[in-house]
This record gives structure tokens, sequence and C-alpha cells, in this order.
């Protein structure tokens, strides 16, 4: 007997084991949330198979997160999130230092190192968009060939122009708050008249005071004069809609998810804490496309089903069918097992995920690429005070950052970069607020008004500055399997391999030097110090550094141009499996120095396109 | 014309546009005081508990003030001036209002199922009274709008569904006569979408015959509903059926019958709200404890603070919503702190807020 869910759609896996769907779509995600969309609105019946479960499409069920993430003690970006031990997610308060030869096995991931890497993402309905900062850039077009450009990584089969009628679709669907005079830069470019859904997010007042110093200094760069600006950041939360968006129909923006009408969430309303969650869901997140789909009548929606087995036939290389394991409770290991069978089948769990899945199935395609070329965007980090209190603590926690850097002749020796101004001070640095308040009454002996005095004076004035470096494709940086390492369900649990290139610490040294030179000419007081214990410090070149994961997890599945260069093709169809579609940053061969939801967001729409005509032909 | 000379069936009220300004100025008036006792039930509810419920009022408050923004850019449209800060604009509750053929008493209470009951007293959709838009009423001394006749201080209207449909009339009938010339606000004054989000539905600027009738059209709906159906044309349900979902403990889909919600049950914690004093007023506030009542007046200068900030948009400034709006989350604090006090040598009896708010009129106490 199937427990009973909170939404309308949601099946048992009795109804799913007999019946035959068009779509067969594992994970909720955003992902998997707008090819279920894009099908399901042209008339196909879909089923989504999510490994977590589905109690939070109602209010309630939200701000049962929202409860837990302030209840938290140690607050990560998971932290929301309840501990499913059928569905683990990673979760950085696992990440511990690496000793040579012995595997990190804390958590859900195996850490085979040299490096910690510390980065996650969410198995729940909605995915990891429900903890997402939601900046939503686009790439440069230069990041598509990065391979014959500069000598690194790899080319995608693509260009920046084939993506930018789905880089439009992808801006309407998670909710863009900017404006293209802005966003025109090194490259990017938009079609004529092209306004984003709704006006760019106010910049904060830390980040008019970093302007005031930063705006037109002229910096030299591998013998190129650049002129830094301080920019507005694309958002996937809720601006004031801008009413030429469309040839002037406008935009409505998408609130809170709900099985009954309420009116929340549709503007910002600027809370510090919205990364993970935001408190009154005008951020995006996956629920939001996740909702329309279901809201056609045509999509079935398994939860607390995991996808342990692709099965093929071995004659044509077709899916005959995805074994999932659908379990009760997510305490208990006991569950019953079924498949998902359909005309054609996306793995839309994750990059890290869809390639465990694979590995777990044999599938490692010709190429044998799969789980290889494992990408995320490590950050540096680097924190200050300002002269003067500046304000922090109001969200959302990045509205401006600086983008010079993304491209330049730089490139043949380094990697390009971004750096995000954060609203929330010191926080993901150093914990802050807590240890200055800690610091202060234990240490200092503070209290009463001169303790508020203090707090007023060291919190309002911390800036904290991330640069978040590319990292080319490196096929030793993978994914495996091993059957020592498996988790509650007996799934296995995703082996990490992952170091940094010199091409990318060549980067991190450098922004570690730009940082220092900012904060001279910000006349803030430097207090980045890098801790040899930390589970990230590297050393480089005499240095040292720590480094924080993006939570960018790409490159898994590449597309490329050939079934020995690749796994997926350009439209993310595997070239081994004519019927098995691989979406999101999985299958992206470059990350650039751009937040992957947006490109794979677009990459969503492209491959459901081709679905669509794979469909119809059928 | 006087009215003795008028037949009683073809009775019409507004003649001019004076009397369209003075109407739709009434129209603010009702529109902005059920705020009030929206906001007192909502945030007396425990903060943590009765997300339902919470909510629900949460919305109907946000609606209620779509509909003063949106009686605003009418009034603007046709050249008046929006005032929300003279004395009196604020009624002092308890107040009345009319339905049918009695009045019924408006009061700023915590929640409660008297309350809910009351809420949709408010927002009841009144029979039609057969043609007879105004009938002989006592004359109240303190009423929620003066919705009764200018010239006949005893005519009162029916319901507040008559005083619209009255006002909507009146744009037709003036706009034959005077043509594009009525509409002859400055159309800088309209609250366009960018100032104004949340509320069911955009707020509509007004800038002719026919946006003028679809903001006042969008206010009946959202109110008491439209035609018999629990939903308005936009598919929203009106104030009215939302409240009931709150008595009867369930929500409605689109589709319901009336008075039969078929969606989601939820629970009402009816006892998980501060036990605050019903219409409160300054003068309940031990001078002793000059602490609470130093926090009630400064919730009073914080909402008329509000109001001129809301008159300030409305009057060619639409961009001071953004400052109101975070006003807003000032004003819900110091009524939540006043929610949390007990009032000294009252037995089980917290403060709240009193809303007794206008110009400055002189020293108190």
């Amino acid at each position: 007997m199937s427990q009973r869910h909170a939404m309308a759609n949601a099946v048992d896996y009795q109804t799913v084991s007999t019946t035959f769907y068009d779509a067969v779509i594992i994970g909720s995600g955003v992902a998997g949330s707008i090819v279920a969309k894009s099908l399901s609105e042209q008339g196909h019946h879909v089923l989504i198979v999510e490994a977590g479960p589905a109690k939070d499409m109602t209010l309630a069920g939200f701000n049962q997160y929202v409860d837990r993430f302030h209840a938290a003690v140690t607050k990560d970006n998971n932290a929301p999130f309840p501990k499913n031990a059928n569905a683990p997610s990673p979760r950085s308060p696992d990440t511990h230092k690496l000793l040579p030869g012995q595997p990190g096995t804390d958590g859900y991931f195996v850490q085979n190192g040299p490096l910690a890497l510390d980065s996650t993402y969410t198995r729940v309905t909605g995915g990891t968009t429900m903890h997402f900062q939601s900046t939503t850039l686009r790439m440069l077009p230069e990041d598509f060939k990065l391979r014959s450009r500069y000598g690194q990584g790899l080319d995608w089969p693509i260009s920046y122009e084939d993506l930018i009628p789905y880089y439009r679709q992808a801006e309407f669907e998670l909710g863009v708050s900017a404006d293209v005079e802005d966003q025109a830069y090194q490259g990017i470019h938009f079609e004529p008249g092209y306004v984003y859904p709704m006006k760019k997010i106010p910049a904060s007042y830390l980040d008019k005071a970093v302007a005031k110093r930063i705006n037109d200094w002229q910096v030299e760069v591998e013998g190129q004069s650049v002129s830094l600006k301080v920019r507005s950041i694309p958002q996937g939360r809720n601006g004031m809609p801008n009413p030429a968006y469309d040839n002037g129909k406008g935009y409505v923006p998408v609130g809170a998810v709900s099985t009954h009408q309420v009116e929340i969430g549709e503007r910002c309303q600027g809370n510090a804490n919205c990364t993970p969650i935001c408190p009154v869901q005008a951020k995006y997140d996956g629920r939001k496309t996740l909702n329309k789909a279901l809201r056609t009548g045509r999509v079935d929606f398994l939860p607390q089903a995991v996808a342990s087995q692709v099965r093929i036939d071995p004659i044509n290389g077709r899916v005959i069918g995805i074994q999932f394991k659908a379990y009760h409770n997510p305490a208990s290991p006991e569950h019953d097992q079924g498949v998902a069978r359909g005309k054609l089948f996306v793995l839309a769990a994750n990059a890290v995920e869809n390639a465990r899945l694979m590995l777990a199935s044999g599938l490692h395609s010709t190429s044998g690429l799969v789980g290889q070329h494992l990408m995320d965007h490590p950050y540096l980090l680097s924190w200050a005070l300002m002269p003067e209190v500046t304000g922090t603590m109001r969200g959302p926690l990045g509205t401006s950052g600086i983008e010079e850097f993304r491209s330049g002749a730089m490139r043949h020796k380094q990697s390009a970069f971004r750096i995000d101004i954060h609203n929330e001070g010191w926080g993901w640095a150093t914990g802050s607020p807590y240890p200055d308040l800690a610091d202060m009454v234990d240490n200092k002996n503070k209290f009463g008004h001169e303790l508020q005095q203090q707090l007023i004076d060291r919190i309002s004035r911390q800036l904290l500055l991330a640069f978040m470096c590319e990292l080319p494709a490196d096929p030793s940086n993978r994914v495996t399997i091993d059957p020592q390492y498996k988790d509650q369900l007996n799934n296995y649990r995703p082996v990490i391999s992952f170091n940094i290139s010199d091409y990318c610490l060549n980067a991190i040294a450098y922004s570690r030097h730009m940082a220092q030179r900012i904060f001279q000419r910000l006349g803030a007081e430097d207090y980045t110090h890098y801790d040899p214990s930390d589970y990230g410090y590297v050393t480089y070149q005499g240095q040292g550094y720590v480094f924080r994961g993006g939570n960018h997890f790409a490159g898994t599945h590449v597309m490329g141009t050939s079934k020995q260069n690749s796994v997926v093709d350009s439209h993310m169809r595997a070239w081994d499996h004519e019927n098995l579609y691989l979406v999101g940053a999985g299958s992206m061969p470059s990350i650039g120095s751009s937040n992957t939801t947006l490109t794979l967001s677009a990459l969503s729409f492209m491959s459901a396109d081709q679905m669509l005509n794979a469909l119809k032909s059928s | 014309m006087s009215l003795a000379t008028q037949s009683p069936d073809k009775l019409t009220i507004i003649d001019t546009i004076e009397e369209l300004h003075f109407y739709l100025k009434e129209a603010l008036v009702l529109e902005h005081a059920t705020i009030p006792p929206y906001l007192t039930a909502l945030y007396s509810i425990k903060p943590g508990t009765n997300l339902d419920a919470r909510n629900i009022l949460r919305v109907v408050a946000v609606e209620e003030m779509l509909h003063l923004t949106l009686a605003a850019n009418v009034l603007n449209a046709v050249g008046g001036t929006p005032s929300l800060t003279y004395a009196g604009f604020v009624p002092t509750y308890p107040t009345y209002l009319p339905n049918g053929e009695t009045d019924f008493q408006v009061s700023l209470m915590p929640f409660s199922k008297e309350a809910v009951d009351m809420f949709i007293q408010i927002e009841r959709p009144a029979k039609k009274n057969e043609g007879k838009r105004l009938i002989k009423r006592m004359r109240r001394q303190s009423c929620l709008a003066r919705l009764h006749h200018e010239r006949d201080p005893e005519l009162h209207f029916y319901s507040i569904g008559e005083f619209y449909e009255e006002i909507i009339e009146a744009l037709d009938r003036l706009y034959e006569q005077l043509g594009d010339a009525l509409f002859c606000g400055d159309p800088k004054r309209q609250i366009t979408p960018d100032y104004y989000y949340s509320g069911g539905g955009t707020i509509i600027p007004v800038v002719d015959i026919e946006s003028a009738k679809a903001a006042l059209h969008l206010i009946v709906d959202q109110g008491e509903g439209h035609g018999g159906s629990t939903a308005g044309e936009d598919g929203e349900f009106s104030h009215y059926y939302r409240f009931q979902q709150l008595r009867l403990g369930q929500y409605y889909r689109t589709g319901d019958a009336p008075n039969q919600p078929t969606g989601e049950r939820f629970e009402v914690d009816w006892g998980s709200v501060y036990p605050v004093k019903t219409n409160a007023k300054v003068a309940d506030y031990p001078l002793e404890d000059a602490e609470l009542y130093a926090a009630a007046k400064e919730f009073n200068n914080e909402y008329f603070s509000f109001l001129k900030q809301l008159e300030e948009a409305f009057t060619g400034r639409p961009e001071i919503l953004i400052p109101a709006v975070g006003q807003m989350f000032q004003i819900k604090e110091l009524a939540n702190a006043l929610m949390r006090n007990p009032i000294p040598e009252m037995e089980d009896v917290n403060a709240a807020p009193t809303f007794e708010v206008g110009p400055p009129t002189g020293p108190t106490r």
C-alpha cells in the first residue's frame, strides 16, 4: 500500500509498472521539469521519477524547510532538507581534509582526492534549485571554444548563437531580473529588441560603496588595460516586471508554489538568508516549472523512488526500461522494485547522479567518458573590513559583481573568473556573525551597549569577495563507483576524484592578488586568512590558499561531435542509446565563468525540442 | 435637480463630477477601513501557528490595499485628488457598515470564529434590492463610510455592492455627457505594476472609460464575487469565499459550487491567538506603564506616517510606494510588540494597536 501523497498527480509504483509512457524522466529538478513541461504541454504523457519525497508542493511543506533551516546549528546549503538515507545528498559539513591514500568516506560522497570537494546538490522535489543562489548568467561566446582558442579543456559542438533562442526561453522560465544594457559585454549579445522579463535587482548600498572606488579603475591584465565595473548580476528572482518584455505583453512573476491560492513571493523582499532558502519563494526553484507541467494533467509523478538501473536491449542499444526502488519511509531500506517504461528516457538527476546511474548500469559509452571530465567552479574567498559602515545582511546575497576577468588574453595562461560581492558579510568564509559574537563575548568580555556597538562596527563593515574560477574539462577529474561503497538502499555511492590544475591555480593565485589590490583601493582592512588544516587548503608556488566548491557539477557526460569523443550529441541524446537523453550540466564540455543553471536550462529546452521531433516520428 | 423632483425608481445620486469625486473619496475610506480589522486579526495569531489562516487573512488584506490603490487610480483619472490623512479618514472602531436592511458592527478584534464571521458579513454579497438602490435608515453616529446620499443623510446605500454600481453607472453617464474630457487627470499619477505588485491580479492604470470600469469591477469581483460563483473572472476566489474556507476548515478548488469546497482540509488552532483587547484605545493603557503607552502611540504615529506616504504616492510620486512597503514591515513589528504584552491590571488581556490615527490635534491627556 503506497503512502498518501500531498499531490494530486502522485502515482504509486504499481501504476507506473503497468503504464507505458511517452517519456520517462528521472529527476524533478529544473532540467527534468523543463523537459516534462515541454513534452506534456505538447500532449505527451510523461512520468517523473523523483528520489525525494513529495512533501514540499504545499506552502506548509515548504515552510518546514524554512523552519528546519532556521533551527539548524550548521547553516550549510542543504541544512533546510531532512536527512534521507535512501536518497542521500552530499553535505559540505561531511567534508574533511584528506590524508594521502585514504578516501574520505563521511557522508554520501566517497572522496578519492587528491583534493576534498565540498560541493553539493539536493535530492528533493525541485532539485538543487531549492538551495541555489539563482545567479543566472549566460556563458560567453568564447567559452564554447575553450580548446580552439586557448588550448584548454574541450570545445562545444554548438555555439553561443545556437543557444540564443533557448537562453531566451530559459530566462523566461527562471524569471530573470536584469537590464540588457548591463549584460552585453565580452561578446554576450541578444536578439534585437530583447529585454529580460524583469528589471535588474537594485544594487545594495555595499555595491554602491564598492563601485565608487572600483568603477573605471584601469587594471593591467596580460598587457591589456581593463576598466573595471561593478555590474548588476542577472538573477532568477522576482523583481519589477518589465512592461516591454515580449513585445509589450509584459511578464507576470511566478510566486510561491501552492496547491491553493496564496499571494506570496511576487517580489524579492531582501531576506539575507535566501541562499539556501527564500522564505517567501520569490526566488526561482524547480517546483515552479514542475507545477506548470503537473497542471497539464499529463504528468505522473512518482516520488520516493530511486532509479537504480538503466536496462538496455543488447542488440540495438535502446533503453527498455529503468528500474527503480520505491521506498515507503526515508528511515527504512524497505522498498519495492519496479520498472518504468516508455518511448524515450531522460536522465535529469544531476551530473554526478546521471553518471552514477549510467555506471551502475554498466554503461560507460563507446567513448568511455561517462563520469569523466567532472568539472566544478572552485571559489577563492577574500574578506575585509570596509573603512565605514556599508551595511550587510540585506539580501539577496549577491546583487552585483565584476565581470571583466571573464575573458581576455590571460585565458592562455590562467582560468577566467568572475567576482561576486556578497551582501551577507563574511558568512561563507568565516561563519559570521557567530564567531564574531563569540569572540566579543568570550574573549573580549563585551556586553550591553558596548557589545551592540562593536557588533555593528564589525558586522556592518564586512565585505566578502568571491572569485569563481573556471576549471576546464580534465579526464582525471571523475565520478566512479566502487562496490565497497553503497548507500542504505544498496545503490552505489559516487566516488569523486578531484584535483585543480595549475591553469586554474594560476587564476586562484591571481584572484588573491587582485583581492588585495581591490581592498587596498577601497581602503579596506584585509582579514583574509587561509588555514592549513582546512579541507580546501592547497599550496601553489609557495603560497597557501583555501578553495570552496561552487556546487556546479558538470561534464560527466559531455556532448561532442562523435561517439568516440563524447557521450551525447549536441541535443543531449546518447550516441549509443538512441532513445536515451542525458540532460543537465553533465552534458556541458566547458563551464566558463558562468553558474551552470541558466545554460543547462537552455540546453534542456533545446533537448526537449529534439525529443518532440523524435516522438512525432515514432 | 432636487431629489424631490426625481421619481424613486429613476433616482440617480451622482450627476456631476464633483459628486463623482465625493463618492470615489468615500470608496477610499471604505477600502481602507477593513484593513485595520484584518491586520488586527492577522497579527494576533501567534507566530509559527495557523499558517493557513494567516495566509488567507494576509491575502485579503493585500487585496484590500489593491482596491484602495485602484480606487485612487480611478479618482486621479477623473481629476480628483486622493487624500488619506484628514481627520476621520480612519474610522473610530467599532464602526458600522451597511448590509441590506441592517447595519452591522465592525471591530478591531483578535482572530476568532466571531472575527471571521464578522469578516464574512463585511464581504457578503448582498441580494439586490429590486431597483431600490437607496433606503431610509437611521443615521448612525459612527459609520464605516458615509455611504449615504450627500444631500439626504437618511438615505443610505443598500450595500457596498450598490455603492459601486452607482459609481460605475455614473461613469457611463458622465462619459456620455463629457466624453474623453472626463478623464482629465494627470496620467503620471497612475499607479502601475512597477510600483504595485501582489494582490491577485495586476494593478490597472486608469486612462479611459474601459480601464475605469475594469478597475471598479475588479474591486467588486474580488470582494463579493461574480454572479453567484466562488471566483471572479480571473479565477481568483472572492474574499467572501476565502473567509468561508476558514470557518469550514477546507479550501476551495476552481470550479467548486458555492458553499461546497472540495479542496484540502486544514486545521485552525483557534486557541493559538494572543488575547488582545477588542477595540483597544490608547486611553486603556495606564500612564503608569509608560512603555506600553509609548508603544501604542508609536504604532499610531507609524501608521499615520504610512498613510502619508501612500497619499504622496497617490498624488504624483508612485515611487514612494517602495519605502511605503518597507514601512509595512515596521508596522507589523510594532503591532506584534503590542500584542505580545499584557495590559497591566487587566486579567489575561493583551494590548493591541488602536489605529487612533489622524493629523495631530493638540495635547492629549
